[in-house]
Protein backbone atom coordinates (compact mmCIF):
# COMPACT_ATOMS: atom_id res chain seq x y z
CA UNK A 1 0.00 0.00 0.00
CA UNK A 2 1.05 3.29 -1.23
CA UNK A 3 2.06 4.78 2.27
CA UNK A 4 1.81 8.73 0.85
CA UNK A 5 -1.07 10.33 2.27
CA UNK A 6 -3.02 12.14 -0.42
CA UNK A 7 -4.61 15.47 0.09
CA UNK A 8 -7.35 15.77 -2.25
CA UNK A 9 -9.79 17.00 -0.14
CA UNK A 10 -11.62 20.46 -1.22
CA UNK A 11 -13.45 23.20 0.72
CA UNK A 12 -14.61 25.23 -2.16
CA UNK A 13 -17.01 27.60 -3.16
CA UNK A 14 -17.76 28.21 -7.00
CA UNK A 15 -20.20 30.46 -8.67
CA UNK A 16 -20.96 30.44 -12.18
CA UNK A 17 -22.66 33.18 -14.52
CA UNK A 18 -24.33 34.02 -17.62
CA UNK A 19 -23.50 37.40 -18.90
CA UNK A 20 -24.37 38.77 -22.11
CA UNK A 21 -20.78 40.27 -22.83
CA UNK A 22 -18.04 38.57 -25.32
CA UNK A 23 -15.51 36.76 -24.20
CA UNK A 24 -13.02 38.87 -24.52
CA UNK A 25 -14.13 41.72 -22.51
CA UNK A 26 -14.96 39.65 -19.73
CA UNK A 27 -11.28 38.49 -19.91
CA UNK A 28 -10.41 42.01 -19.75
CA UNK A 29 -12.37 42.28 -16.88
CA UNK A 30 -10.26 39.77 -15.18
CA UNK A 31 -7.01 40.39 -16.15
CA UNK A 32 -6.68 44.21 -16.03
CA UNK A 33 -6.58 45.63 -12.16
CA UNK A 34 -8.19 49.34 -12.94
CA UNK A 35 -11.70 46.90 -14.60
CA UNK A 36 -11.02 44.23 -11.41
CA UNK A 37 -11.37 47.03 -9.36
CA UNK A 38 -14.54 47.94 -10.66
CA UNK A 39 -16.16 44.78 -9.48
CA UNK A 40 -14.17 43.15 -7.19
CA UNK A 41 -14.53 44.79 -3.13
CA UNK A 42 -11.58 46.87 -3.50
CA UNK A 43 -8.37 47.90 -5.47
CA UNK A 44 -6.63 45.56 -7.60
CA UNK A 45 -3.34 45.73 -8.71
CA UNK A 46 -2.70 42.31 -10.88
CA UNK A 47 0.40 41.37 -13.44
CA UNK A 48 -1.21 39.02 -15.41
CA UNK A 49 1.04 36.27 -16.25
CA UNK A 50 2.45 33.46 -14.28
CA UNK A 51 4.63 34.32 -10.95
CA UNK A 52 2.82 37.89 -11.17
CA UNK A 53 1.74 39.37 -8.52
CA UNK A 54 -1.96 40.11 -7.64
CA UNK A 55 -2.86 42.12 -4.38
CA UNK A 56 -6.28 43.65 -3.37
CA UNK A 57 -7.17 46.51 -1.12
CA UNK A 58 -10.55 46.80 0.61
CA UNK A 59 -12.26 49.84 1.57
CA UNK A 60 -11.67 49.03 5.12
CA UNK A 61 -8.06 48.96 4.40
CA UNK A 62 -7.93 45.10 4.69
CA UNK A 63 -5.29 44.13 2.04
CA UNK A 64 -5.08 40.51 0.07
CA UNK A 65 -1.82 39.61 -1.45
CA UNK A 66 -0.83 36.35 -4.00
CA UNK A 67 0.30 35.12 -6.75
CA UNK A 68 -0.62 34.31 -10.12
CA UNK A 69 0.23 30.79 -10.99
CA UNK A 70 -1.58 29.79 -13.91
CA UNK A 71 -3.04 32.22 -16.77
CA UNK A 72 -4.80 30.96 -20.06
CA UNK A 73 -4.96 33.61 -22.25
CA UNK A 74 -8.78 34.64 -22.74
CA UNK A 75 -10.04 30.87 -21.46
CA UNK A 76 -8.46 30.68 -17.36
CA UNK A 77 -6.80 32.12 -14.59
CA UNK A 78 -5.45 31.06 -11.39
CA UNK A 79 -3.99 32.58 -8.60
CA UNK A 80 -3.34 31.99 -5.15
CA UNK A 81 -3.56 34.51 -2.08
CA UNK A 82 -4.65 35.01 1.33
CA UNK A 83 -5.21 38.32 3.45
CA UNK A 84 -3.06 39.41 6.24
CA UNK A 85 -4.98 37.33 8.65
CA UNK A 86 -7.05 35.19 6.77
CA UNK A 87 -7.17 31.86 5.51
CA UNK A 88 -5.13 30.85 1.79
CA UNK A 89 -7.11 30.17 -1.01
CA UNK A 90 -6.92 29.20 -4.58
CA UNK A 91 -9.19 31.09 -7.26
CA UNK A 92 -9.95 29.71 -10.68
CA UNK A 93 -11.71 31.47 -13.06
CA UNK A 94 -12.68 30.15 -16.17
CA UNK A 95 -14.25 31.79 -19.02
CA UNK A 96 -16.31 29.78 -21.96
CA UNK A 97 -17.50 31.11 -25.09
CA UNK A 98 -21.37 30.80 -25.26
CA UNK A 99 -23.51 31.19 -28.52
CA UNK A 100 -24.37 34.38 -26.89
CA UNK A 101 -22.41 35.65 -24.43
CA UNK A 102 -19.80 34.44 -22.13
CA UNK A 103 -20.00 32.13 -19.22
CA UNK A 104 -17.77 32.91 -15.96
CA UNK A 105 -16.68 29.94 -13.40
CA UNK A 106 -15.20 31.05 -10.27
CA UNK A 107 -13.77 28.85 -7.91
CA UNK A 108 -12.49 29.77 -4.47
CA UNK A 109 -10.79 26.29 -3.02
CA UNK A 110 -9.59 26.56 0.93
CA UNK A 111 -6.03 25.76 0.92
CA UNK A 112 -6.24 23.43 3.99
CA UNK A 113 -2.32 22.21 4.23
CA UNK A 114 -1.73 25.75 4.97
CA UNK A 115 -4.20 26.39 7.11
CA UNK A 116 -2.66 23.98 9.15
CA UNK A 117 0.45 26.23 9.61
CA UNK A 118 -1.41 29.53 10.44
CA UNK A 119 -4.40 29.54 12.31
CA UNK A 120 -7.22 31.40 10.56
CA UNK A 121 -8.93 34.22 12.89
CA UNK A 122 -10.95 36.30 9.83
CA UNK A 123 -11.48 35.81 6.03
CA UNK A 124 -13.35 37.64 3.52
CA UNK A 125 -15.88 39.71 5.97
CA UNK A 126 -19.46 39.89 3.72
CA UNK A 127 -22.57 41.33 5.34
CA UNK A 128 -25.30 41.80 2.56
CA UNK A 129 -27.60 39.07 1.33
CA UNK A 130 -27.13 36.21 -0.31
CA UNK A 131 -27.70 37.58 -4.42
CA UNK A 132 -30.36 34.81 -5.98
CA UNK A 133 -29.93 35.13 -9.36
CA UNK A 134 -26.55 34.07 -9.38
CA UNK A 135 -26.26 30.47 -9.75
CA UNK A 136 -24.10 28.84 -7.08
CA UNK A 137 -23.14 25.98 -5.16
CA UNK A 138 -20.74 25.31 -2.32
CA UNK A 139 -18.88 21.98 -2.59
CA UNK A 140 -17.33 20.21 0.91
CA UNK A 141 -16.25 16.89 -0.39
CA UNK A 142 -13.43 14.89 0.73
CA UNK A 143 -11.08 12.05 -0.55
CA UNK A 144 -8.64 10.55 2.08
CA UNK A 145 -6.61 7.76 1.05
CA UNK A 146 -4.37 6.35 3.67
CA UNK B 1 -8.36 24.00 13.13
CA UNK B 2 -10.27 24.82 9.74
CA UNK B 3 -8.74 21.97 7.32
CA UNK B 4 -9.60 19.17 5.23
CA UNK B 5 -8.27 16.68 7.80
CA UNK B 6 -11.72 17.83 9.95
CA UNK B 7 -13.70 16.41 7.20
CA UNK B 8 -11.17 13.48 6.04
CA UNK B 9 -12.21 12.59 9.88
CA UNK B 10 -15.74 12.01 8.70
CA UNK B 11 -15.39 10.14 5.97
CA UNK B 12 -14.87 6.64 7.95
CA UNK B 13 -18.53 5.86 8.37
CA UNK B 14 -18.24 4.55 11.68
CA UNK B 15 -16.37 7.16 12.85
CA UNK B 16 -19.47 9.48 11.21
CA UNK B 17 -21.97 7.25 13.68
CA UNK B 18 -19.54 7.77 16.61
CA UNK B 19 -19.77 11.65 15.62
CA UNK B 20 -23.69 11.93 15.20
CA UNK B 21 -24.56 9.51 18.23
CA UNK B 22 -22.42 12.16 20.66
CA UNK B 23 -24.50 15.13 19.11
CA UNK B 24 -27.57 13.30 19.01
CA UNK B 25 -27.48 11.50 22.21
CA UNK B 26 -25.08 13.72 24.30
CA UNK B 27 -21.93 12.60 26.27
CA UNK B 28 -20.58 8.76 26.31
CA UNK B 29 -17.93 6.34 27.10
CA UNK B 30 -15.97 4.16 24.70
CA UNK B 31 -17.94 1.40 26.15
CA UNK B 32 -21.08 3.05 25.69
CA UNK B 33 -20.96 3.58 22.20
CA UNK B 34 -19.54 0.01 21.32
CA UNK B 35 -22.38 -1.04 22.81
CA UNK B 36 -24.44 0.79 20.81
CA UNK B 37 -22.23 -0.13 17.25
CA UNK B 38 -21.68 -2.76 15.55
CA UNK B 39 -18.03 -2.47 16.73
CA UNK B 40 -15.22 -3.66 19.04
CA UNK B 41 -14.56 -1.05 22.50
CA UNK B 42 -10.85 -0.46 20.49
CA UNK B 43 -12.37 0.37 17.74
CA UNK B 44 -14.44 3.25 18.71
CA UNK B 45 -11.75 4.48 21.44
CA UNK B 46 -9.06 4.37 17.89
CA UNK B 47 -12.26 6.74 16.42
CA UNK B 48 -11.98 8.76 19.08
CA UNK B 49 -9.03 9.62 18.96
CA UNK B 50 -9.34 10.43 15.20
CA UNK B 51 -12.33 12.85 16.00
CA UNK B 52 -10.16 14.35 19.20
CA UNK B 53 -7.14 14.88 16.62
CA UNK B 54 -9.23 17.13 15.02
CA UNK B 55 -11.23 18.65 18.20
CA UNK B 56 -14.40 17.13 16.86
CA UNK B 57 -14.90 15.53 20.19
CA UNK B 58 -14.06 16.61 23.71
CA UNK B 59 -13.02 14.12 26.56
CA UNK B 60 -14.02 14.61 29.95
CA UNK B 61 -12.08 12.35 32.63
CA UNK B 62 -13.95 11.80 35.85
CA UNK B 63 -11.95 9.24 38.23
CA UNK B 64 -11.03 6.19 35.38
CA UNK B 65 -13.62 6.88 32.90
CA UNK B 66 -13.45 9.13 30.36
CA UNK B 67 -16.41 10.67 28.39
CA UNK B 68 -16.80 11.96 24.97
CA UNK B 69 -18.87 15.01 23.75
CA UNK B 70 -19.41 16.49 20.48
CA UNK B 71 -17.61 19.27 19.79
CA UNK B 72 -18.73 21.33 16.57
CA UNK B 73 -16.75 24.44 16.09
CA UNK B 74 -14.20 22.93 13.40
CA UNK B 75 -17.23 22.42 11.20
CA UNK B 76 -18.82 25.48 11.90
CA UNK B 77 -15.59 27.18 11.39
CA UNK B 78 -15.81 25.76 7.82
CA UNK B 79 -19.03 26.16 6.78
CA UNK B 80 -18.43 30.11 8.32
CA UNK B 81 -15.54 30.41 5.44
CA UNK B 82 -17.75 28.61 2.81
CA UNK B 83 -20.74 30.83 3.84
CA UNK B 84 -18.88 34.57 3.49
CA UNK B 85 -16.75 33.47 0.56
CA UNK B 86 -19.45 32.62 -1.38
CA UNK B 87 -21.37 35.71 -0.28
CA UNK B 88 -18.53 37.30 -0.95
CA UNK B 89 -18.47 36.40 -4.79
CA UNK B 90 -22.30 36.97 -4.77
CA UNK B 91 -21.38 40.39 -4.06
CA UNK B 92 -18.55 40.42 -6.60
CA UNK B 93 -20.79 38.62 -9.80
CA UNK B 94 -23.09 40.62 -9.44
CA UNK B 95 -21.13 44.09 -10.01
CA UNK B 96 -19.88 42.49 -12.71
CA UNK B 97 -22.84 42.20 -14.58
CA UNK B 98 -24.17 45.32 -14.07
CA UNK B 99 -20.59 46.96 -15.08
CA UNK B 100 -20.65 44.60 -18.46
CA UNK B 101 -24.53 44.96 -19.17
Amino acid sequence: MDERRETSGDVAVERSIQLSADPSLVWQHVTEGELLSTWMEGSVEIEPRAGGVISMTEPGGATYTGVVDELDPGRRLQWEWRSEDGMPARVEIEIEPLESGTRLTIRETLLHQQVFETPPQRFLRTDSPHLPDVESSARIHTVAVA
Amino acid sequence: MVTHEVFAALADPTRLEVLTRLAREGPATATDLAAKLPVSRQAVTKHLAALDSVALVERHRTGREVRYSFHPDPLVAVVSWVESVGHQWDKRLERLRQELE
